[in-house]
């Protein structure tokens, strides 16, 4: 038997560890180029530097970078410590150090392209879907799933550059070793040094002093610029917490005997991994914390858009007619909206008196003014108001007292010489009508008076509730074609100022207000749930290679254990516990940071105490991810019992 | 009075009609008394690992009955019989088994942690077992510091922790040079002589074997012959010897 046969019938033997290897490669190079399509998509390129993009990339840009570096090492650290205790053995056997390195070098480029090839089709296919489910849930219409060669050389660049260092970094550790370490290597197990509780509680202070400094700093709108360095803070101060503190911490509990002995299997066995695990331990609190922290705030954006522009719009539709403008008859509008299966539920009808100034520059502008007794009836309370006196209704809401001297808006006008003035005696606040600005509301007999003598237009305010405005859109663009068509056939209008009729009778719709404002924020929060989506992805796949890289090991573990007679049911009991930790532990933390860092951010819009909405819509995505890990977590369990427990 | 016996034991790995079925135990026969220290021999192949596994309950017999403590093995399910056996039983192997996330001290507790014994009896226990087979000092040492007789030494004492009614010992010099196999050796003795607790070593090594009382030759799974040690060590050793050449030249 020649020696590539022996080669080959062991990698055969051993093709698990290759696929996991293999495996990993592609995620990374699927990640890579997943991020890549979002970072180089053509329309995000061109407005990041305007928006506040570069903002909302930094910290998971970070993040990200982090991972992947890490991602790719750590695959192939695992593959190697196993496939280095081989090289010893084809080294007693005569082989060289050149040919060990050719066989390394050999295996890892074909596992590295064919990794590349498999991670850049699923890529182009897991993002083309992400995109496609994303754009269709957020309302983004100028932005597309696009490839270019950009895309597929920078992941090639990227993954290439992380690949090759640590194929160097293992060629020279074989290389430089003898033969007895390197058949050694499994059993020289990561016997890391002391640790140093004092240096774990510095990484403790780092962690609270970043997030104390950003809850600080965070109050003005260029809060923002130091957040990448608070986060950066916060990381490393984990990571060396992390580090440092679970060997004391599980030292502290030795102190109470009666406990540490009763979790001794579960308790020892959690220091022993972690001392491996911190650095996975580390990202993965990172990449949840910045799944729920960016998560909230794009949810709670989302949300609170919504409901700005329903109170931007209290009514689904607005607009106004006059007898040759707009004038469609109410059978009409119920025709076009039964048509689009948006019946109208309600429609009110209000006369108002426009008339339109020229201001000293040249600009027109239109007042509205409704007679008291509509507008009684319209409200809840009844209004009163004198002769000569006016309500000023502003028709959007104001923060703080009203002081009605500020508002105060009196009309003048002359009238057979003698000028009369309305007065303002009550301001009101309230957002009520749609399509209009500020309005005046007068005693019935001051509007007719007022209408003899100032030249304007009568026309009808018209606020429509249809059966589901979302779904409003087609119906109200009918309705503008229709308003266009009988507009075109009827003639100008003859007022003094008069603006173009564009102006004057377009349609105020919620619809096409959400729209809009949804379009202005969209590519920020596109851009914030792919990352979400990503890194919640990257967290599950790290926790994955964690629990299963050390499969082999653990089994030993476990075999040893039912020699001495521990029951089927003790060890599920004990992988149970241990995954559960491994799980939940990041998860905790990463919650807890996100939380910590969602109430410092909230200071620049007036805290969270202002903003309980925000902790709430935390809780409820934090909750979504605990489902789904949950999930995960037992599907894990599952896969661990069958590969430990089970087989016997 | 006997602690442990096995009847008639047939072992068939794989389906009995079928062509590569091998019968590896064929009619063995087996009564050992309580505090004898009994060791079983024969060539590799003749079926020691599978005669003790199925004397331990790890396996179950083709056919026949073994009797522990006036317990019939084969009626327990998984659960209570892994319960059983480390109350019952004490187990030392050849490749020690012991765990490396735990230090000497908590290996030998394990099997008293899984019975949820209090601290000061666990404690108190392994002071004990550790003066007897002197690894005080390296208690809180971990497995891949210390040498392969040291634990074997930490085996031996896990293996004594719960009070067994038994001892099995699997090659447990197998891995030993022959300094260390002394010692083993040694304390196997004092585990029958100050303990007084049954010793059963399978062995392929006739100076371990030389320490027992009796020792069983097992040929193709089925008891060829037995000695009993009638004067001391060094002559047993050697008439042991010859009876081997007799065994082997067939
Ligand atoms: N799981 C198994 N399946 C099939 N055959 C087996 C199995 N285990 C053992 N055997 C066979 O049973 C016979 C007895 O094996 P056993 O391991 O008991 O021998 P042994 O006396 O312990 O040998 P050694 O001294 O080499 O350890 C052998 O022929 C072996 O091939
Ligand atoms: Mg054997």
């Amino acid at each position: 038997m020649t020696f590539q046969k022996i080669v080959w019938k062991m990698a055969k033997y051993h093709y698990k560890k290759y696929l996991f290897y293999f495996l990993c490669n592609s995620a990374a190079v699927l990640f890579i180029f997943v991020f890549m399509t979002l970072y180089l998509n053509e329309y995000i390129v061109s407005v990041k530097q305007i928006e506040g993009l570069v903002y909302v990339l930094s910290i998971p840009g970070a993040a990200l970078i982090m991972f992947t570096i890490f991602f790719i090492s750590y695959a192939h650290q695992i593959f190697m410590k196993k496939r280095r205790s081989e090289f010893g053995l084809f080294m007693t056997l005569g082989m060289t150090n050149r040919d060990i390195a050719k066989l390394l070098l050999l295996e890892n480029s074909v596992i590295g392209l064919v990794a590349l090839i498999v991670g850049l089709g699923s890529g182009v296919i897991i993002s083309r879907l992400i995109f496609w489910l994303l754009l269709k849930s957020v309302d983004i219409t100028d932005f597309a799933f696009q490839l270019n060669v950009n895309m597929f050389t920078y992941t090639v660049g990227a993954f290439f550059i992380v690949f090759i260092i640590s194929i160097g970094q293992s060629l020279y550790m074989t290389m430089s070793r003898n033969i007895i370490d390197n058949v050694k290597t499994e059993k020289i197990t990561e016997n890391t040094a002391h640790k140093h509780p004092a240096i774990g509680g510095i990484g403790v202070a780092i962690v609270v002093g970043s997030i104390v400094g950003l809850y600080v700093t965070y109050t003005d709108s260029d809060g923002g610029e130091y957040l990448l360095l608070w986060a950066l803070g916060t990381f490393l101060g984990l990571y060396i917490a992390l580090n440092q503190l679970t060997s004391f911490l599980i030292g502290l509990i030795k102190k109470n005997k009666h406990f540490y002995y009763r979790k001794l299997l579960y308790l020892t066995s959690l220091d022993y991994k972690y001392k491996q695990f911190t650095t996975i331990m580390t990202i993965v609190t990172i990449m949840i914390m910045v799944t729920l922290l960016y998560s909230t705030i794009v949810y709670h954006l989302y949300k609170e858009t919504e409901k700005e522009v329903v109170e931007q719009n209290p009514y689904d539709i607005g607009y106004i007619s006059t007898d040759s403008k707009n004038n469609l008859s109410a059978e009409e509008l119920d025709r076009i909206f039964a048509e689009y299966g948006n019946p109208i539920r309600e429609h009110l009808t209000f006369p108002i008196y426009f008339h339109f100034q020229e201001d000293y520059d040249g600009y027109t502008y239109q007042l509205a003014l409704m007679p008291l007794s509509v507008f009684n009836e319209f409200s809840d309370n009844p209004y009163l108001v004198q002769p000569n006196e006016l309500i000023y209704h502003l028709n959007h809401e104001v923060t703080g007292e009203i002081e009605s001297l500020y508002y105060r808006n009196d009309l003048r006008f002359s009238s057979n010489g003698e000028e009369v003035i309305y007065e303002t005696t009550q301001v009101i606040a309230e957002k009520h009508f749609n399509y209009l600005g500020d309005l005046f509301i007068l005693h019935d007999a001051d509007l007719a008076d007022y209408k003899e003598n100032i030249n304007g237009m009568d026309a009808t305010l018209h606020l429509i509730h249809v059966e589901n405005w979302q779904e409003s859109e087609a119906a109200v663009l009918a309705l503008e074609h229709a308003f266009h068509d009988y507009n075109a056939k009827t003639p100008l209008l003859d007022v003094d100022h008069v603006p173009l009729e564009e102006e004057l009778f377009y349609i105020d719709s919620r619809v096409d207000g959400y729209e809009s404002t949804m379009n202005a924020n969209g590519i920020s929060f596109f851009v914030t749930i792919f990352f979400s989506i990503l890194f919640f992805i990257g967290s599950f796949l790290l926790l994955y290679i964690q629990l299963f890289s050390e499969v082999d090991k653990e089994e030993q573990r476990i075999q040893k254990l039912y020699r001495i007679g521990i029951t089927s049911k003790e060890v599920r009991k004990l992988i149970s516990q241990e995954i559960t930790t491994l799980f939940m532990l990041p998860t905790l933390l990463g919650l807890i940071i996100a939380l910590l860092y969602i109430i410092a951010m909230a200071q620049d819009i007036g805290g969270i105490v202002e903003n309980p909405l925000m902790l709430v819509r935390f809780f409820m995505l934090a909750g979504i991810y605990f489902v789904i890990l949950t999930v995960f977590m037992n599907f894990a369990r599952k896969k661990m019992f069958r590969d430990l427990v089970d087989f016997k | 009075m006997s602690v442990l016996e096995a009847r008639n034991i047939v072992k068939v790995y794989g389906k009995a009609e079928a062509e590569g079925a091998t019968t590896a135990l064929n009619g063995i026969q087996l009564s050992v008394t309580k505090g004898e220290f009994l060791a079983i021999m024969g060539p590799s192949g003749s079926g020691k690992t599978t005669l003790l596994n199925i004397l331990s309950g790890i396996d179950k017999p083709t056919s026949g009955e073994v009797l522990l403590g006036g317990v019939m093995l084969h009626d327990m399910d998984a659960n209570s019989l892994a319960q059983f056996r480390r109350k019952q039983l004490g187990f030392v192997f050849q490749d020690f088994n012991l765990l490396d996330s735990l230090t000497v001290k908590e290996n030998i507790m394990l099997p008293m942690i899984l019975e949820k014994k209090s601290v000061s009896e666990m404690e108190e226990k392994v002071q004990e077992l550790a003066g007897l087979f002197e690894i005080e000092d390296i208690l809180h040492k971990y497995p891949y510091h210390i040498s392969g007789g040291q634990q074997q030494r930490t085996a031996v004492s896990r293996a004594l922790v719960n009070d067994p009614q038994i001892i099995y010992a699997d090659e447990p010099t197998g891995n030993l040079d022959s300094k260390s196999s002394t010692t083993i050796m040694e304390c196997l003795e004092k585990v029958v002589k100050e303990l007084s607790t049954t010793v059963l070593l399978v062995t392929h090594d006739v100076f371990a074997a030389s320490y027992c009382q009796r020792i069983v030759f097992i040929r193709d799974g089925a008891i060829h012959s037995s000695l009993e040690k009638k004067s001391e060590r060094t002559k047993f050793l050697d008439e042991v010897m010859e009876h081997l050449t007799l065994l082997g030249g067939n």
